[in-house]
């Protein structure tokens, strides 16, 4: 079993956030301190003089898990990018983790992303690191203490099965290991946000379960996830999770909860 | 501090992590440098030229005949210690008539005139021209201040050798900065673009340390700790190289009539070849990870 937090149960998704206030938000965009919760107003996203993302409204609770589908090119990883300030966000409202994206400073993009963890099909590690230092650049980059991080470190590394590979280079990893050490560096810092864009694209169906299993793990320790895919069967992996399908840059269908007078709502999947 | 010292050093080992990368970028920063050196080692090389053989202006003062030797030495010891003074010769009577026997037909051929000597002391001056547009008004003083000079009968002086002095070292001031500047505008852009082409290497690493929420001097400073690194080795293997190639080619315009010993770049130089590729690469450091 693997717990969110392995060692102390506090999140580092930003250390010099105090618990328990309401959320604050500045005219900057800044966090405010309550987060987890995922809401798009009418946001659109043209690239050239196409729509990657036309009128995009939803709203995902704090510990929720969402699919979203959709063929290649119907903007699933283009709604992926702007949840972690990837891409600017022109058009419409939308808030990530305490964030206000459309009011987002450039000087306040990484405190977004100390909040919001990224996973991606092509695991986006450092080849010619170790795991032990790949997984350890997520608390780096925050300052936590050597002591504090190798106790982290070794414990997720752990919980992931890669404890024999701590000192291996991931260069001379297989993909299933290369991506688990990408989650491991994603889930490190206890995020609240988990972004996943085909996390098991590039994985056998065998992997892509034990994938899942971790996945369905951290979100049933209050982690809310989104996790973008075009395989249909691991929708059935996650009972509970909602579905955003999206066609050409638009809401087709979603279970999620829809608001009166967003123009998407023909029906549920 | 410390903090920021521990990122450069960690910027110092990652450069590691991409040797070869590191090898050509060095190599290449270093091949820009040498070339710059090499220019700057001419235009100064040059510049001393035309400084030590056209760019001063000369005065012979001749003394009264029978003029008091004890006096005159005086005069002399006061010549020396005169502002921009660059060379002076000073004959006694005797001298300068052993001096002219000797270049008429051979030694003692004036042998007879010992007894009678009709030449007066006399003193060859050479004073470089203060910089300044104010030179003429300048050899006019110092020419009406040697002519006061107890006893001192004549100053020859020629104004054309002061107008083409000037005119040499004009040709030196206007020319050879902005020489040195355009050499300094190619090599920062040459080893500009080499850093940034380097940095494409470590641009995944910069992409990943974005995304788990590194601020933008958790990225850099390791870089331009890295790219001065770069920029010193660099400098430093130039000059290395500068060096060598000096100590092979000292000697070798130094025969008749040319006599050209050709000096290394002096102090200021070095430094400036220094600081403009550490500077340089610390730049393109700065920019590769901006784009």
């Amino acid at each position: 079993m693997i717990s969110p937090c392995p060692v102390r149960g506090k999140s580092l998704a930003n250390k010099e956030e105090a618990p328990g206030k309401p959320p604050r938000f500045t005219k900057s965009g800044r966090a405010g301190t309550e987060f987890g919760m995922v809401e798009f107003k009418r946001v659109s996203y043209v690239f050239g003089s196409s729509w990657a993302l036309k009128d995009v409204s939803f709203t995902l609770e704090k510990g929720g898990f969402l699919f979203l589908t959709g063929h290649s090119g119907a903007g699933k990883t283009t709604l992926l990018r702007l949840l972690y300030a990837g891409l600017p966000l022109h058009r419409g409202r939308a808030t990530v983790a305490g964030f206000e994206l459309h009011k987002l400073r450039r000087r306040h993009v990484p405190e977004l992303r100390r909040r919001v963890s990224v996973v991606f099909q092509d695991f986006k590690i450092l080849p010619q690191r170790t795991v032990f230092e790949n997984v350890a650049l997520a608390l780096e980059v925050r300052g936590v203490t050597r002591q504090h991080m190798e106790r982290r470190v070794r414990a997720i590394v752990r919980a992931l099965g890669l404890e024999s590979k701590s000192y291996t280079r991931c260069a001379h990893l297989s993909g299933g290991e290369q991506q688990r050490v990408a989650i491991a560096r994603s889930m490190v810092v206890n995020p609240k946000l988990i972004l996943a864009d085909e996390p098991t694209g590039n994985l056998d169906a065998d992997l892509t379960t034990d994938l899942m299993n971790i996945f369905k793990q951290f979100h049933s320790y209050g982690a809310t996830v989104i996790m973008a895919t075009h395989n249909r069967t691991i929708l059935n992996m996650v009972p509970d999770a909602h579905i955003l399908h999206l066609e050409q840059g638009q809401v087709a269908e979603t279970t999620l909860p829809v608001e009166q007078d967003e123009p998407h709502t023909e029906g549920l999947l | 501090m410390l903090r920021f010292l521990r990122l450069g050093w960690r910027g110092l080992r990652e450069m590691f992590l991409h040797p070869w990368a590191q090898l050509f970028t060095i190599s290449a920063v270093t091949m820009a440098a040498v070339l710059a050196g090499i220019f700057l080692l001419l235009l100064h090389n040059v510049n001393q030229e035309l400084i030590r053989n056209r760019g001063a202006v000369e005065f012979q003062v001749f003394w009264r005949e029978g003029a008091d030797m004890e006096q005159v030495r005086r005069e002399w010891q006061r010549l020396a210690a005169m502002d921009h003074l660059k060379e002076m010769e000073t004959f006694t009577p005797e001298q300068a008539l052993e001096g002219l026997s000797r270049d008429l037909s051979g030694q003692g051929a004036l042998d007879w005139l010992e007894e009678k000597n009709p030449l007066p002391a006399s003193a060859f001056l050479a004073f470089n021209i203060p910089p300044g547009d104010h030179s003429e008004i300048w050899a006019k003083g110092l020419l009406a201040e040697l002519r006061v000079l107890p006893d001192v009968r004549a100053v020859h002086y020629n104004p054309v050798q002061m107008d083409l002095a000037k005119s040499w070292l004009s040709v030196s001031r206007s020319v050879i900065w902005p020489v040195m500047g355009f050499l300094a505008l190619v090599v920062a852009l040459v080893v500009g673009n080499t850093v940034k082409l380097s940095m494409l290497t470590r641009r995944d690493e910069i992409e990943i340390l974005s995304l788990v929420g590194a601020r933008p001097w958790y990225i850099r400073a390791p870089l331009l700790a890295s790219g001065a690194f770069t920029g010193l080795a660099s400098s430093g293997l130039a000059l290395g190289l500068l060096r060598l190639l000096h100590l092979r080619l000292e000697h070798v315009l130094d025969f008749p009539p040319v006599f050209l010993v050709i000096s290394f770049l002096p102090m200021e130089h070095c430094l400036l070849l220094t600081g403009v590729v550490t500077a340089v690469c610390m730049a393109g450091s700065w920019v590769g990870v901006r784009q």
